[in-house]
């Protein structure tokens, strides 16, 4: 295996110009205007190897859409250095656009008024794919995306999942050797999520393409992604399975416990201590308790309680993710 | 230079086109009728005599051959690439490994297709009913051919370079509007450069607007000849390489600009 991308020390500042608001100070930027420098991203490094699929993960405004817009050469950074399949993505090279995809869940690359078989034509002559790879490549992506009915309709009369579907095929028509998608199931139904996830990881172990994805939905990332770089205020929090993420942030486990003989709404319940109740509600508890102390107070709960059901689970991925969002550590 | 893709590009774009094409003969309608009024104003005012020394059928073939140019070589994709510019377009554009200026090639030469076959049918019919007068020689048509091709490289490259102002201030348009104004008065809209009074006719001799539309149609109607053909030619020549300059070193630093601050 080798590094596909390497990313080193990549900064981006962006000079925002500022005015307050009012006529009399938007007249006053006419002749003098002040700018105020907003750190975008600040010196993140990392590696992703052939055929990684890679999670970037962090709150709105975190630099995860400037970071993807300099590694395909849309945005030159302020500092730092990135090496994509060897090439310098800023400089654009042509051989370099050829081998890479941006796929935006919010911009289209379809054209509105002809059926998508078309489009994806020109863009194969774009990209230099000869006619009979193109139909290869086509039917195969067709086929795993169920879309064999969209191909002759014009694109305006689609759903946004079938448009979704359309943006994917246009993307990997080229076979792209590194592919960024930038929110790729934005504002899909769940059913629709679910079919392009189970389309990535399919397309993803077939053709080996290293993907790095952005998404909102914890399920996308947790779905596709077994490794994960978490962005905040444009730095680096954090790069690794995602699992080792939620131990490291959420060094605790909750205990479901059902009660039985009418017990549990009253606060008279002995709990082991350093036991925190997160909800309780008609005899059933949710408990919080650090992961070394989980059996024990396990234990304990059996022995001094009627309980008739118990769990022990993880918390969800969304809630430590919350957790850091609002926090802004690991 | 990317030719293949570049070709598909132009057929793609013909191909939408033409399942629209009422809405592109409208236009070209639109874009017929200020040299229609001026065709009918001139040769009302010739009558039977001559104004400037240009006949009344001189006056309809000149503006005949006004409107056929001036479709040739108006470049309206001057007009959307601010608007791509602004919105964000151009990511999708610049993420291809295909210079974002055959998209507006690509229109432009889509375009004069599907006007061609409304606008010229309409001047054919008009030519039967309003008589023009014209002599063409082998050799001014001849120069005719080049001097149309550099009209429309001219008018192309003028306005895309205006247009890709966009890239610094957020209203560069209105600049186009003033290249319009400019043409319609100076390159021979509002009457043929010749008989334009003194100054006026110098400054319009120099300044690249004529070349963009009424040079061409001097050239075939025998307007122009000999010494002041070679010296059109040089000055058109001239325009477009100042043109091509200004395209090549606003678009790389306006690329430079746009990856620098965000799309």
């Amino acid at each position: 295996m080798d590094a596909q991308i390497v990313v080193r020390d990549l900064s981006k500042t962006y000079r925002v110009p500022e005015r307050a608001p009012g006529l009399a100070a938007s007249v006053k930027s006419l002749f003098r205007r002040t700018y105020r420098d907003v750190e975008a991203v600040r010196e993140i490094s990392f590696t992703v190897e052939a055929g990684e699929m890679v999670g970037f993960i962090g709150p709105n405004g975190a630099g995860k859409t400037t970071t993807l817009k300099m590694l395909s050469g849309l945005l030159h950074p302020t500092a730092g250095e990135a090496r994509v399949l060897e090439y310098r993505p800023w400089e654009r090279k042509q051989a370099y656009l050829r081998r890479i995809s941006m796929v935006l869940g919010n911009k289209s690359q379809m054209m509105w008024d002809i059926p998508p078989l078309d489009s994806f034509a020109v863009l194969g002559e774009i990209y230099g794919v000869s006619p009979a790879e193109q139909k290869q490549t086509l039917d195969e992506l067709v086929d795993l995306l169920e879309m064999e009915e969209l191909l002759s309709k014009p694109v305006r009369n689609f759903s946004l999942g079938e448009r979704m579907k359309c943006e994917l095929v246009a993307g990997l028509l080229h076979r792209p050797d590194v592919m960024y998608l930038d929110e790729p199931t934005l504002g899909l139904d769940v059913t629709m999520q679910a079919r392009l996830r189970r389309f990535l990881a399919e397309y993803n172990r077939r053709s080996g393409v290293t993907i790095i994805l952005t998404s909102h939905y914890m399920a996308d990332v947790v779905a596709l992604c077994e490794r994960v770089i978490l962005i905040h205020h444009g730095s680096l929090l954090y790069d690794g399975a995602l699992r080792g993420l939620a131990d490291r942030l959420a060094p605790f486990k909750l205990i479901r416990v059902s009660l039985g003989g009418g017990q549990g709404t009253d606060a008279e319940i002995a709990l082991p201590e350093g036991t925190e109740v997160v909800e309780r509600e008609n005899g059933r508890l949710v408990l919080r308790v650090g992961r070394a102390e989980a059996p024990a107070t396990t234990a304990r709960l059996l022995q001094t309680l009627p309980v008739v059901d118990l769990a022990v689970e993880d918390p969800p991925i969304e809630a430590v993710i919350d957790q850091i969002y609002q926090e802004g550590n690991v | 230079m990317n030719l293949r893709g570049g070709w598909a590009l132009i057929k793609r774009t013909w191909a939408m086109w033409m399942q629209q094409r009422s809405f592109f003969f409208l236009l070209a309608f639109g874009w017929m009728i200020p040299p229609l009024v001026y065709l009918f104003v001139w040769s009302t005012a010739a009558g039977e005599a001559t104004v400037g020394g240009l006949s009344r059928g001189e006056f309809v073939a000149y503006y005949l051959v006004l409107v056929l140019v001036n479709q040739l070589t108006y470049s309206q994709t001057n007009w959307t690439v601010g608007d791509v510019i602004r919105y964000g377009g151009m990511n999708a554009l610049l993420l291809r490994p295909l210079s974002p200026v055959f998209d507006a090639l690509s229109t432009e030469i889509a375009g004069k297709v599907v006007y061609m076959i409304f606008v010229i049918p309409v001047t054919v019919v008009l030519a039967v009913i309003l008589r023009p007068e014209i002599q063409v020689t082998l050799t001014s048509a001849l120069a005719f051919i080049p001097a149309l091709a550099l009209a429309w490289a001219l008018r192309f490259l003028w306005g895309y370079w205006v247009a890709l102002l966009a890239f610094w201030a957020a209203r560069a348009d209105a600049l186009l509007t003033l290249q319009d104004a400019l043409i319609f008065l100076l390159g021979g809209q509002v009457a043929p450069t010749a008989l334009l009074p003194g100054l006026l006719r110098q400054v319009s001799w120099a300044l690249p607007f004529r070349y963009m539309l009424a040079f061409p149609v001097e050239v075939l109607s025998g307007q122009v000849q000999g010494a002041d053909l070679a010296l059109g030619f040089a000055v058109q020549a001239t325009w477009l390489a100042v043109a091509t300059i200004l395209f090549v070193v606003l678009w790389r630093n306006g690329v430079k600009h746009y990856s620098a601050v965000g799309g």
